[in-house]
């Protein structure tokens, strides 16, 4: 082929690439995919298969809760996270040893159950004196006007954190509260019921109607929203200021919401909607590169095995045979299984290994037709070798059928990779569709409704898969009509 | 070449490939077992030590104990096969293999511990779910492919296609997630987990089974359908545009008679391979579906088996899946054979 026939024939197929539209669909699809896995850092957070799985990361996200858009289609709303930096609060200094924080949080009308919690992180301390520690209460204040003690004479030191929702200690004080304004008598920690404390959500009822006469159990199982504004106040309590010093500089308040970002998160706070976007990397990846390798191999394999003929071409197929029965899936989890540590590479090695035969097939039966033809006698006769003859004349014309079984297989190679990843057969050092879904499935997320952590990732890997099907039958349409009755 | 010697070469080539595939199979089972199995020797041997070994250190002295641990080790290594050349154990495997002697495993599954035992209980179930599955899709696909086929380029046609591209590159385990969320889930129309009732016998059993069959079925069959529809359609449009059906139009056929009659029987070949392969691979079972819906066939034994390292129910299930596929080559030959005369003469009569 010289190039002038060769930028003819390109000219010619955009030509004709151009008026189908399932072809253009696909290729504004996988521009789109490109372009959303190349900016995932700057899109999202930045090196985020490395922070995947450091759950404390993500210790100030909400667990298991649905996206904040999901508000727009219920009646029941969900508040979102908001965070308090050091611009947000209100400190005041009453009196040399002691600091009062404030936090202002509105619960809005239409919202249930107010944040899943609050968390409180980033108060830097200097002890130089440790009898003198300094201490804090923190409590919260209602629209109500009622008060929620929720820690007292809380020793303080650098790397103190308190999560509001967490700690059994600040449950078992709500409680005591819940008590003490309902029946009106004040109980101790020992009489709190552990059980209840610690299965169930503490936090609602101190963002619910809290009435004397009201039923405890009642509250907690069923908390009737109170909407309106609290303020959470945190008071330091430093008894010797000159030797131990609070500084507020990195405080953190985060009221962790009921939903979170754009794809909620999961059971340990992660943000999906980060390892979605980054998850497409990895996708698009293995199957760009898995269908490719396996193309080349399948269709360099075929076409030798069709032009040598004769015992080599047997003993050719014998192996490609060999290859076909084996059963692919098992065997690639035996060896994933067992192989220890598995890198990307690796899997894209395992799935070319197991891929390549029906194309060496195809383009076998298509060489042995090719094969017969006149000119490549000639070439024959003029003493070309049998490498150039493949290599120059052959595989060629096979090339316009291969851009389209390539386009076509990335789907298969995509689901192979997230099928290993679902069964814990991936890379632990990647983020991919496959191992958020196995997270979803290991903690049964189905059974429990949470349809933003199971539906968005198998999504992704329908619209590669769709990407590449319309890019490939465009491309068989156009390049191979004998082929389209398959 | 006749159609019984073309037959008896292609069996003879299965059964080579099958001889070669059992023993690479092995080759990697053994090499998997070999690591599990010292493990479970110096575990066995170490037990002895604490309560064998330490009495007869205490009564006859240091000595008496090297002399019995290497004795007793000596013997662990011959009951775990770690006496001999990896190559033999290999072939032993091999024979004992094509033989259907695969051995026992370690914790008995469905009460028992023969692995041919085991097989023969997950076997039925997974035929059950996806040879039904199959069959509806195989109905489905081809009556939906063909009114395509005879009405292309109209919109049912259009519809038909777009669902097909789009079930194409769905994966089906997570469709069942999906489907599991959707109907299971927020609706409560079908079980959670298709796992039976094993108290159940009778009537009651067998309403338990369809009920929980369901929703796998289902999803089996929205994913397959679309694609089932879409190569059926192909195919019959290349066979319509062909001279004998326009012979057959142009003599007055109903078209009824054309379409069902001519045409589908021209394009049957192709079709009833695909028939012979989808409903072989079915009996395999598909891992992970049947790991998401916690269905007890033969995919989520296989998973099970290699969750507690049972090599041997895993070569027993692999060599299973192995042969089901070899059968199905020789029976789509077979019929191919008998369907299209071309295929046994001239240049591919070799392929």
């Amino acid at each position: 082929m010289r190039w002038v026939d060769v930028k003819e024939g390109l000219k010619g197929f955009l030509e004709e690439f151009k008026r189908e539209k399932t072809g253009i669909a696909g290729v504004i699809l996988l521009i789109i995919l490109v372009l959303v896995a190349l900016t995932a850092p700057y899109t999202t957070i930045p090196d985020l298969p490395e922070k995947w799985r450091n759950s404390q990361y993500w210790e100030d996200n909400p667990k298991n809760v649905p996206p904040t858009w999901y508000n727009m289609f219920t009646s029941n709303k969900l508040v979102p996270q908001e965070v308090y930096l050091l611009d947000d609060l209100k400190i005041t200094h009453p009196s040399d040893t002691v600091t009062i924080v404030e936090a202002d949080y509105t619960l809005p009308k239409k919202y249930v159950l107010g944040p899943q919690g609050i968390i409180i992180k980033g108060l830097n301390v200097t002890l130089n004196e440790p009898f003198q520690a300094p201490t804090m209460d923190v409590y919260l204040l209602r629209p109500d006007g009622k008060r929620v003690p929720i820690l007292t004479n809380k020793q303080l030191s650098s790397g103190t954190t308190i999560s509001i929702g967490r700690d059994s200690k600040i449950s078992a004080n709500v409680y005591i509260w819940l008590v003490n304004v309902t029946e009106g008598k004040k109980i101790t920690m020992f009489e709190v019921p552990l059980e209840t404390i610690l299965i169930n959500d503490m936090v609602a009822p101190m963002f619910a109607k809290v009435e004397p006469g009201m039923n405890v159990s009642e509250i907690i199982e069923n908390p009737q929203t109170l909407p309106g504004n609290y303020r959470l106040v945190l008071q330091i309590n430093n008894p010797a200021p000159k030797d131990n010093q609070v500084t507020y500089d990195n405080i953190k308040v985060t009221f962790l919401g009921r939903s979170y970002g754009n794809m909620g998160t999961d059971y340990l706070g992660r943000d999906l909607w980060a390892g979605i976007i980054w998850g497409s990397r990895v996708s698009l990846t293995i199957g760009i590169l898995v269908s490719v390798l396996s193309t080349i191999i399948g269709l360099v394999y075929g076409v030798t095995s069709a032009y040598l003929g004769g015992n080599a071409d047997e003993v050719m197929m014998r192996i490609n045979e060999i290859f076909a029965s084996i059963p692919s899936l098992p065997i690639l989890i035996l060896i994933g299984a067992t192989a220890g540590h598995i890198t990307l590479w690796f899997i894209v090695l395992l799935l070319v290994i197991f891929g390549w035969m029906g194309i060496a097939r195809i383009s076998r039966s298509m060489a042995l037709q090719i094969k017969e033809q006149t000119y490549i006698e000639a070439a024959k006769a003029l003493g070309a070798g049998n490498g150039r003859i493949i290599f120059k004349h052959i595989l060629p014309q096979l090339l316009p059928y291969a851009f389209a079984v390539i386009a076509l297989s990335v789907p298969g190679a995509v689901i192979a990779e997230a099928s290993l990843s679902f069964l814990g057969i991936g890379d632990p050092t990647a983020v991919t569709w496959g191992q958020i879904l196995n997270a979803a499935q290991a903690q049964s997320a189905t059974t429990k409704g949470y349809w933003w952590w199971v539906l968005p990732p198998g999504l992704g890997i329908a619209v590669v898969g769709l990407t590449f099907v319309l890019i490939g039958t465009a491309l068989d349409k156009i390049l191979n009509p004998r082929l389209r009755r398959l | 070449m006749g159609y019984l010697k073309y037959l008896a070469f292609r069996i003879l080539n299965a059964i080579l490939v099958l001889l070669i595939v059992t023993f690479i199979i092995s080759a990697l089972f053994v090499k998997v077992a070999e690591q599990s199995n010292r493990a479970k020797m110096y575990e066995e041997l170490m037990q002895w030590e604490r309560t064998e070994g330490s009495k007869i250190k205490q009564s006859q002295g240091l000595e008496a104990f090297e002399r019995a641990k290497a004795e007793k080790q000596a013997s662990l290594e011959k009951k775990y096969e770690l006496n001999i050349p990896y190559w033999q154990k290999v072939y032993r495997k091999a024979v004992r293999t094509l033989r259907l002697d695969f051995g026992t495993t370690g914790m008995p599954i469905f009460g028992t511990n023969k692995v041919s035992d085991i097989i023969k209980v997950a076997l039925p179930r997974s035929v059950i779910l996806f040879t039904t599955a199959t069959i509806i899709v195989i109905i489905l696909g081809i009556f939906l492919g063909v009114r395509a086929a005879r009405h292309a380029g109209s919109v049912f046609d259009r519809g038909l296609s777009i669902f097909a591209l789009l079930t194409y590159s769905l994966p089906m385990w997570w469709t069942g997630m999906m489907f599991l969320l959707i109907f299971a889930f927020k609706l409560g129309w079908f079980p959670l987990s298709s796992m039976f009732d094993p108290q159940l016998t009778g009537w009651a059993h067998i309403k338990d089974v369809l009920w929980k069959l369901a929703l796998p079925v289902i999803t089996y069959v929205f994913v397959a359908f679309g694609g089932w529809a879409w190569t059926t359609r192909n195919i019959m449009i290349g066979t319509l545009q062909e001279d004998f059906i326009m012979a057959a139009r142009a003599k007055g056929v109903p078209e009824r008679k054309i379409i069902y009659g001519h045409a589908l029987r021209a394009a049957a070949p192709p079709i009833v391979t695909m028939i012979i392969f989808s409903l072989l691979g079915s009996l395999g079972g598909a891992i992970i579906s049947e790991l998401v819906f916690n269905y007890p066939g033969m995919g989520r034994l296989y998973w099970v088996a290699l969750q507690q390292n049972e090599t041997n129910l895993l070569i027993g299930l692999t060599y299973f899946f192995t042969v089901l596929y070899l059968a199905g080559v020789v029976l789509a030959d077979m019929i191919y054979g008998f369907l299209d005369p071309r295929v046994k003469v001239g240049a591919s009569a070799k392929m």
